[in-house]
């Protein structure tokens, strides 16, 4: 890998350009979308139809004091924003994004794809949870402790349920399970597929699970004593989550950027676009589980799902495929 | 009736009389037999007070306390006054909260602001006012507002100084360790309105609340005290902007039974349209934050968008769309220039919901997420609604046919078909379904008076251009009155006491029913989850504009 690519992975695609560019695009789609369901008009006034609102938004923020609370520990307080979104963009690499890029393979080929994905996601809500931790306000430490709480029990579906085409195909390289999907295996994989993305919604603090940010609760949870830059941060973050999030239950279980005429990235972004509508919709029209509610459906349907999903997708393996 | 006649005659009273259809007034000469005639009163099925309303007269140095205490199931109402001397050091009498558990506030209030001090009150406090004005009842006729509000800056010092000594307080309390703290739920908090509730809780399990209200307090009922009779309209309205007419209708019909003036049929009936509108645009509101208090807002913004054709039909009336001031002693304020014109914007309002009903019952009142959170979470019984005084929509949400509307008729309600709406449950989403039954019996009821008012002036019995209000006299009468209406969050109580020949009212006590319904949250929150806290409290449709006043 010569040095003018790696700059080019790490500063423009899929590195921090694609990334902000992401945000810009989804925060702006889904405010939308979400203000035409309620009968709204949305952004309209920056731009041609408001699409520079977000850039607007950003820059405002980043011009603005970054408060840090005077009993909050500030190492801590300020050192987490930096992380978040470092470690939220790591999977990036993984995820093979188009067909131009490294002959198609993600930029780290790896047979451990799946594995990498699935513990980089997961070490994203510690994170989140020493934001509320470090805060210092009640608020914030009771987000913290509801993420915590979410986290543990969404994970167990949300691997559970990412691992069965790497059970389906045998391997857990990215690139071999995206052109081993075929029309028959996707349907075999459809119910993994649906327990990954109520689980996802989980991950990604969506409604009706957006518990740890629940703003008639606990005010705004873990990012209650946020502003300013650092805000911007963990804003970043979260969407660049929601990307790498949406990309992986795209690869793993819709073909990635396979199309139906031709493989290009735009298949992959109007597949991730399409998930993002479903989260938007499920957004507008639901309201939000209590925690305990929360965790009863998780343990008590959706794991118990995951595993008998596994179990389909061995009996599938064995008498459909006949491996 | 009789039997409680006879049996506030056995006692030492100044007279027992008959007032309107559903009262009985009685005046007690010893204030020590109030809790014997309270029990007895008990024994005969009234037990609930509806407020304690303190009047000053300072010209004969005493202070007359009225009671208004009502059986709310058999409409038997008694209206009972107790006179104390006005000195600070003997200005008490004995508490009722004990035998009657909905008079709590109400005497906290009626100490707070008339130093009425209630002998054997469990919790007897300041309240409602904030520090500035403890010690110094501001309603009685001797305090002097011009002096008092000169030392702002030493009032706003007294203000923070108690805020840091509560703090001090709760952190000596708990300390660090542990799960247990105590939560400042408000009054900047995303869903809490201008209302501090104090959660003590373990973990999430809530142990305690202690709302602390008079963030929103505006003295309104002095206020009222400084200005005319028309004047205080605006004191009236600005109870709570959300149902905006009824407030006026029942503070009118005060000064027109003492002024003795009848209004004409159709401002009988334009009351009654206006005030069903402000009840509907009421409802939508308490609809969508329903669901806005479980992070959903779609629903608000539907509700909202509806709600802008009916504020339509208060501004083509009135020019205004939340103040309308549209009602003033002795009928409506304006005429009806055009009336055709009127009656089709009414009808575009009352079409654009019954468009979107179907709609909203399909996606938001069926929803299963909200049905389990909200479904058999919060219960009141018929029980609690009277011992508790739980009044309009959270009262019928329990299946307790109170409504004033039917009990005691008002405008020209006693000529239209309507009959009480209830739910069984008495739960959370009871208390969202009653709110969208009333909606549609209201616009049955808006449909109902539109006819009355179109065939009088086909048959030219009413003239929209000059009937809708009678003169009223310049300078009223001595006397005092007692109204109520069925407001859009329950009964509203108004006590109205004049001079003779006065030009403003010496008395005007408002009773709204948020003060009752913020009175149960800590009986109704107990042991549930903080997650419970909005939803609950949001289902309570309380409006911080009528707590307070």
């Amino acid at each position: 890998m010569s040095v003018g690519s790696m700059l080019f992975y790490i500063f423009v695609f899929p590195g921090l350009l694609f990334l902000l560019v992401w945000t810009f695009f989804v925060f702006y789609f889904a405010r939308k979308v979400l203000a035409y369901i309620h009968k709204r008009v949305g952004p309209h006034f920056n731009g041609p139809a408001g699409t520079l609102q977000t850039f607007y938004d950003i820059v405002k923020l980043l011009t603005k004091e970054s408060i840090t609370p005077k009993s909050a520990d500030p190492y801590l307080f300020n050192i987490i924003p930096i992380i978040t979104p470092l470690v939220a963009a790591l999977p990036v690499i993984l995820i093979p994004w188009t067909p131009l890029i490294n002959n198609g393979h993600g930029i780290l080929d790896t047979q451990y794809g799946v594995l990498g994905l699935v513990v980089l996601i997961g070490i994203e809500p510690f994170l989140l949870f020493l934001t509320g931790f470090g805060s210092d306000n009640k608020y914030s430490f009771l987000g913290g402790m509801r993420i915590l709480a979410q986290m543990i029990s969404m994970e167990a579906p949300f691997f559970l349920a990412a691992l069965s085409p790497a059970l389906l195909f045998g391997t857990m390289n990215l690139y071999d399970i995206m052109y081993s999907n075929t029309w028959l295996t996707a349907l075999i994989l459809l119910p993994g597929a649906i327990i990954f993305i109520i689980a996802m919604l989980g991950i990604l603090e969506q409604p009706p699970f957006n518990i740890p940010d629940a703003e008639q609760e606990i005010v705004y949870g873990f990012y209650t004593e946020y502003s300013g830059t650092n805000y911007v941060l963990l804003k970043f973050a979260e969407f660049t989550e929601m990307l790498v999030v949406s990309a992986a239950a795209v690869t793993l279980f819709f073909g990635g950027y396979r199309g139906l005429f031709f493989d290009s990235f735009w298949c992959l972004f109007l597949k991730i676009a399409l998930l993002a509508l479903i989260m938007v919709v499920i957004r507008a029209a639901n309201p939000r589980l209590r925690l305990d509610q929360m965790l009863k459906f998780c343990w008590s349907w959706l794991t118990p799902l995951a595993v008998l999903n596994l179990v389909w997708i061995i009996f599938a393996k064995i008498y459909i495929l006949g491996v | 009736m009789e039997k409680i006649k006879e049996i506030l005659n056995k006692y030492d009273t100044e007279y027992v009389e008959d007032y309107k259809t559903t009262w009985v007034k009685a005046k007690l000469k010893n204030r020590e037999d109030l809790l014997k005639v309270v029990r007895d009163l008990m024994n005969e099925g009234v037990k609930t007070c509806s407020t304690v309303s303190p009047t000053d007269f300072i010209d004969e140095n005493k202070i007359e306390v009225n009671y208004f205490l009502e059986d709310l199931f058999n409409k038997k109402n008694v209206w009972l006054k107790v006179d104390v001397p006005r000195e600070l050091e003997n200005c008490e009498i004995d508490s009722i909260t004990p035998l009657i558990p909905s008079a709590d506030w109400h005497e906290l209030e009626a100490y707070s602001t008339y130093g009425v001090k209630f002998k054997g009150h469990p919790n007897l406090r300041y309240f409602l006012i904030s520090r500035d004005y403890y010690g110094k009842f501001p309603f009685r006729k001797d305090f002097d507002w011009k002096k008092h509000e000169e030392n702002l800056v030493e009032n706003i010092n007294a203000i923070t100084e108690e805020y840091f000594e509560e703090y001090e307080e709760y952190e000596s309390n708990n300390g660090h360790q542990g799960s247990k703290t105590v939560l400042n739920w408000g009054p900047t908090h995303p869903a809490s309105g201008p209302i501090r509730l104090k959660v003590y809780i373990d973990g999430e399990k809530i142990e305690k609340v202690q709302p602390d209200i008079g963030y929103v307090w505006r003295a309104l009922e002095h206020l009222a005290e400084r200005k005319d009779f028309i004047g205080t309209i605006i004191a009236v309205e600005r109870i709570c902007f959300m149902d905006n007419p009824n407030p006026m209708i029942c503070y009118s019909q005060a000064v027109e039974e003492i002024a003795g003036k009848e209004i004409t049929p159709f401002a009988k009936y334009m009351r009654v349209i206006l005030g069903e509108t402000g009840r509907i645009a009421s409802h939508l509101i308490s609809l969508g934050g329903f669901f806005g208090t479980i992070g959903l807002h779609t629903f608000m913004m539907w509700c909202l968008d509806i709600r802008e054709y009916f504020l339509d039909v208060l501004e083509d009336y009135s020019g205004a769309r939340i103040a309308t001031a549209c009602i003033e002693p002795g009928g409506v304020r304006y005429p009806l220039e055009d009336p055709q014109k009127w009656f089709d914007s009414l009808e575009r309002a009352m079409n654009k919901f019954e468009e979107t009903k179907d709609d909203i019952t399909d996606i938001f009142l069926k929803n299963p997420i909200m049905n389990t959170r909200a479904k058999g979470v919060g219960v009141f019984t018929i029980e609690d609604v009277e011992k508790y005084y739980l009044a309009g929509p959270i009262a019928r949400a329990s299946g307790a046919k109170i409504d004033v509307r039917i009990d005691e008729p008002y405008a020209g309600y006693d000529d239209l078909k309507m009959d009480y709406v209830t739910c069984e449950n008495g739960d959370t989403r009871d208390r969202l379904f009653i709110i969208f039954k009333e909606i549609e019996q209201s616009i049955d009821l808006i449909k109902q008076a539109l006819e009355k008012i179109k065939t009088g002036i086909e048959s030219g019995e009413i003239d929209p251009k000059k009937d809708h209000l009678i003169r009223m006299p310049k300078r009223m009468p001595a006397g005092e009155a007692v109204t109520r209406v069925e407001w859009a969050r329950g009964e509203m109580l108004m006590h109205l006491v004049t001079e003779e020949k006065a030009t403003s009212p010496y008395r005007l006590k408002l009773k709204a029913p948020s003060v009752n319904h913020t009175m149960v949250l800590d009986k109704l929150l107990k042991g549930k989850s903080l997650s419970d806290i909005p939803l609950l409290y949001g289902s309570m449709h309380i409006c911080q504009g009528d707590l307070d006043r």
